[in-house]
């Protein structure tokens, strides 16, 4: 269990997708700037994240290694289209506001990273658990990301007003070039707290020697 | 590179069209599944949104010879057209539905779909941006870039947008009144 936990918790962290690997930035940068579609975005893909590893897993003993990208890109399109036909039938509102983005979840990097790390050499239960630590990591990026960017950039959080009537919202924030300065700063420093993680972690393996 | 019996170009071929084919099943068979039922909720929520833009219609009539368009009817009578309108924004075609009187007021629209930057385009939608219309003629109908009563005030940081969305809702304007003029000819 204490494994599955350290797979699972280290894609919050340790490995987070945004902060750490970097991947996936587009959709940090494109669908943050309000927090219910970061939120929305961030669990869409840690379904498609989750089921992926688990099907990629099943079947990496006759998936031949030649052609294992086109078909886990299959695999990975073919469970977004599963999904955008059940939220189109079942819950047409909730679709209507998230189809401008699902499609997109078809080339995230981050999933096919995760295939191709993990759950190609795995079996099917750590790569659940690999895929849901990383969707959680990557969806609470997202969503730290974009209420940073709500609430200074129109000064509400999931559309109610937070900041008073005299904040004036800074708009740098909501658009493009707020968002890049934001996830720059963001990475520095999660990379200033893992290089303190590592000092300390050295400092005490030399300590014990 | 070894030449081992899984390498051969003909087993890679099948392995591909073995996970093709199967990704097209599920596919087909969730289709299958969902297809009815999407189509009803389709037909629901056009429905609902018809009946949002006009709050005091009782039914909908389809207009005859006109594709799309929508006659709302009070007491028999029809008060307003809910029509089909396009425009071309800033990712592409801006799908809307607008509701206009008679007289060739605007009431109310709603987009239906579009492609516009999200947090900046997609408040064409919101209902703020939405009353700006309300009670507009065809020649009320310009983009100006300061607040203004009688004109629409361009949304921040979406000019390209709210031009699109003003020009789609003028055009249907336009064809209402000249649909309603030849009715009563």
């Amino acid at each position: 269990m204490k494994n599955l936990w350290d797979i699972f918790y280290k894609g919050l962290f340790d490995q987070n997708p945004i902060f750490r690997l970097a991947l996936s930035l587009c959709p940090a940068l494109a669908v943050t700037s309000t927090v219910t579609n970061a939120l929305a975005m961030g669990l869409s893909v840690m379904f498609v994240i989750t089921a992926n590893n688990v099907v990629v897993s099943i079947f990496r003993k006759v998936v031949n290694a030649k052609v294992r990208v086109p078909v886990y890109i299959t695999s990975i399109a073919t469970i977004v289209t599963v999904v955008i036909l059940t939220l189109q039938a079942y819950f047409p509102d909730l679709y209507k506001e998230l189809y401008l983005y699902l499609n997109l979840i078809v080339v995230f990097a981050i999933i096919l990273a995760r295939a191709e790390v993990f759950a190609a050499k795995n079996g099917v239960v750590p790569s659940f658990f690999d895929g849901l630590g990383m969707g959680a990591g990557f969806a609470g990026a997202m969503v730290f990301i974009a209420i940073i960017r709500e609430l200074f950039g129109a000064g509400t959080l999931m559309g109610y007003q937070v900041m008073g009537a005299s904040y004036d919202p800074a708009l740098i924030m909501i658009l493009p070039p707020g968002g890049f300065v934001l996830i720059g700063l963001m990475i520095a420093s999660f990379n200033l707290i893992g290089e303190y993680q590592d000092k300390a972690k050295s400092a005490k393996q030399g300590s014990e020697a | 590179m070894s030449h081992g019996a899984n390498d051969s170009i003909f087993k890679i071929g099948i392995n591909l069209t073995l996970a093709c084919l199967l990704a097209s099943a599920v596919i087909a068979g969730t289709y299958a599944l969902t297809a009815p039922v999407a189509a009803k909720s389709k037909i629901a929520l056009d429905n609902k949104a018809r009946k949002e833009l006009v709050a005091d219609a009782q039914d909908f009539k389809a207009v005859d010879g006109k594709e799309g368009w929508f006659a709302a009817l009070k007491d028999g009578k029809i008060i307003a057209y809910v029509v089909p309108t396009e425009s071309k924004g800033y990712g592409g075609a801006i799908n809307m539905l607008a509701a206009i009187t008679t007289e060739g007021k605007v009431i109310d629209y709603t987009i239906l779909k579009y492609n516009e930057t999200p947090g900046l385009g997609d408040k064409a939608e919101k209902p703020d941006f939405r009353k700006r219309f309300a009670g507009k003629t065809a020649e009320n109908l310009e983009v100006v870039k300061v607040p203004s009563e009688d004109k629409i005030q361009a949304l921040t940081g979406a000019t390209i947008t709210s031009r699109a969305v003003t020009k789609g809702i003028k055009e249907a304007v336009e064809e209402v009144t000249a649909f309603t003029a030849n009715q009563k000819k």
